[in-house]
């Protein structure tokens, strides 16, 4: 344990795993009630676009690699999630088709970057699994900024986002403006999958950000306590992961979405036998 | 009951695409009236709520709500609008009765406020009112139809708006809480005046209740006091009823033909 208070690396990396531990289930929860768990799984893939590009620069231009590719994987993303919007309009009956189609579009391209930047190595293995020691103090601070933004923009467009993801037509009828909060939230979501990534990589990101609520929600009697129970559970499961892969020496991405999905499974077996059924 | 018009749409037409909805509707409902707006399934009754609603945009005729115009109206907070059961709510939703009703404050209190001690007061007088109040730290979900439903009405009151307006709300809820349903919308509307319009295809059970029908099939067949409705009833059934069987045997296409049912994406109605 001792070696957390020791190497500055492994201090900011723990203090970027507690913030992400709480910003990623809150922000799941709408996420998850909105139906949009895909559609986070699908950003959080452009987000690897944006970061092959930014290596892909990196090697063209020197100076650009001493950027960290995480911030145009964000933008990456929230220039995914716009396009995502344009083609659900554009296939009214078929929403779902529209996250697919950038998906495996957004597969497709970063693919075609990583060959270009010279194939897989190292850098990017962390980026798709997770890294501990890849937040700097830099990276911290941005993470920390980053990360008060969104609660705080959560916070101020609670209402609006529960009403919204409760009932659109009656939210709408009511004079709530939805096409804005709902452009708002898809950023909100993008840049959440960005911070979570440093820590648990892209693969598991969407994982963070479901499991956690998914768990919640078996046994939260209201909305604030859905909040409350994921970002506990959420929270919980980051630091004993990241601690367990610290002295098993494994992954800590997948050891924290190992321990979400005990967790989980876990709340599933509790709460049937509590008599509950499906949600 | 005052000549001040809540609601005036002049000259209204609807299309879907090349399909006729709502064809020169002029329908004037004024304070303190309690309209029941009757016509067969795919008449247009939902078409027309929610073009009064901004949710659907507007295509012809004029549209005005407490003397404004409707594309520019903003105090969509005096408006109350309870939609059909089930209608695009999701029953699983971790949501208290409590939390839910407090939903009807947030398009009033507006961007960036958060509710008062107040608000949560009125919160309960509204549950009070439908009779709900100890069931209001239970979720949606634990709730019978019935029950779901009253809580929506207790949603739409919390706002004091002026303006309720119902559509099928009484749509798979057992008769005896349908006719205490209707015992207090009748309540709402004579003791504190509030102006009601009451969407249903179920003409009977309403009559005693309102003080207006309007009779929709694509056109208005009728709009009047319910003691000339009444004295028409016969006839004017068989007219709109009538018409109704021509519109089914004209369209075979299911998308168009469930307009009643249509919970799709709002039709690019508000904007953000």
């Amino acid at each position: 344990m001792s070696a957390f208070w020791t190497y500055e690396f492994l201090r900011y990396s723990l203090f970027t795993s507690m913030m992400i531990g709480v910003l990623a289930p809150v922000m799941g929860v709408f996420v998850v009630v909105r139906r949009m768990s895909l559609m986070a799984d699908a950003l959080s893939h452009i987000t690897l676009t944006g970061i092959a590009f930014s290596l892909l620069i990196g090697r063209w231009h020197p100076p650009a690699a001493a950027w960290n590719p995480v911030y145009m994987g964000m933008v990456f993303a929230v220039g995914g999630s716009v396009l995502i919007d344009r083609l659900r309009r554009i296939f009214m009956h078929y929403k779902e088709a529209a996250i697919t189609i950038i998906l495996s579009g957004a597969i497709g391209v970063g693919v075609v970057f990583i060959s270009l930047a010279d194939g897989f190595n190292t850098d990017l293995f962390s980026y798709l699994f997770g890294s501990v020691s890849a937040v700097s103090r830099t990276d911290f601070f941005i993470i920390l900024i980053l990360s008060s933004v969104v609660l705080l923009l959560l916070v101020l467009f609670y209402k609006e986002l529960f009403f919204l993801s409760f009932d659109e037509e009656q939210a709408v009828a009511s004079g709530i403006p939805r096409q804005r909060i709902h452009a708002l939230f898809i950023v909100m979501t993008a840049l959440v999958i960005g911070l979570s990534m440093q820590i648990v990589g892209i693969l598991l990101v969407s994982a963070l950000m479901t499991l956690p609520v998914a768990a919640a929600m078996r046994f939260a009697g209201s909305f604030k306590q859905l909040f409350i129970y994921a970002a506990v559970i959420g929270e919980v499961c980051v630091l004993t992961g990241l601690f367990a892969a610290f002295y098993l020496d494994t992954a800590p991405g997948g050891t924290i979405v190992l321990l979400n999905t005990l967790v989980l499974v876990l709340s599933i077996a509790v709460s049937k036998a509590a008599g509950k059924e499906a949600v | 009951m005052s000549t001040e018009e809540i609601v005036a749409m002049d000259h209204v037409s609807f299309k879907y695409g090349r399909q006729n909805v709502l064809d020169d509707i002029s329908l004037h409902v004024k304070k303190g009236s309690f309209l029941g707006l009757v016509g067969p399934n795919g008449s247009g009754k939902s078409t027309l709520i929610k073009l009064l609603l901004g949710l659907h945009k507007q295509q012809d005729g004029t549209i005005q709500l407490f003397g404004e115009d409707h594309r520019r109206f903003r105090g969509w907070s005096r408006v109350g609008f309870v939609s059909q059961k089930a209608a695009s709510f999701n029953s699983g939703f971790p949501a208290t009765v409590k939390e839910v009703v407090s939903m009807g404050l947030y398009g009033k209190k507006g961007l960036f406020r958060f509710l008062t001690k107040k608000d949560r007061q009125r919160v309960e007088e509204a549950l009070e009112k439908v009779g709900m109040r100890e069931y209001k730290n239970k979720t949606i979900g634990q709730l019978s139809g019935g029950q779901q439903q009253r809580v929506f009405i207790a949603r739409a009151l919390v706002s004091d708006p002026e303006l309720l307006i119902l559509d099928e709300p009484t749509v798979g809820v057992d008769a005896e809480s349908v006719q205490n349903f209707y015992t207090l919308l009748k309540e709402l509307n004579e003791q504190q005046g509030m102006t009601l319009i009451l969407v249903t295809h179920d003409i009977g059970a309403m009559s005693s209740y309102v003080t207006d029908v309007a009779c929709l099939n694509k056109c208005l067949h009728y709009h009047g006091g319910i003691v000339d409705y009444e004295e028409n009833r016969e006839e004017l059934m068989n007219r709109m009823y009538g018409h109704e069987v021509n519109v089914i045997e004209h369209n075979h296409d299911h998308h168009h033909h469930s307009h009643d049912h249509d919970h799709d994406d709002l039709h690019g109605g508000r904007p953000g």
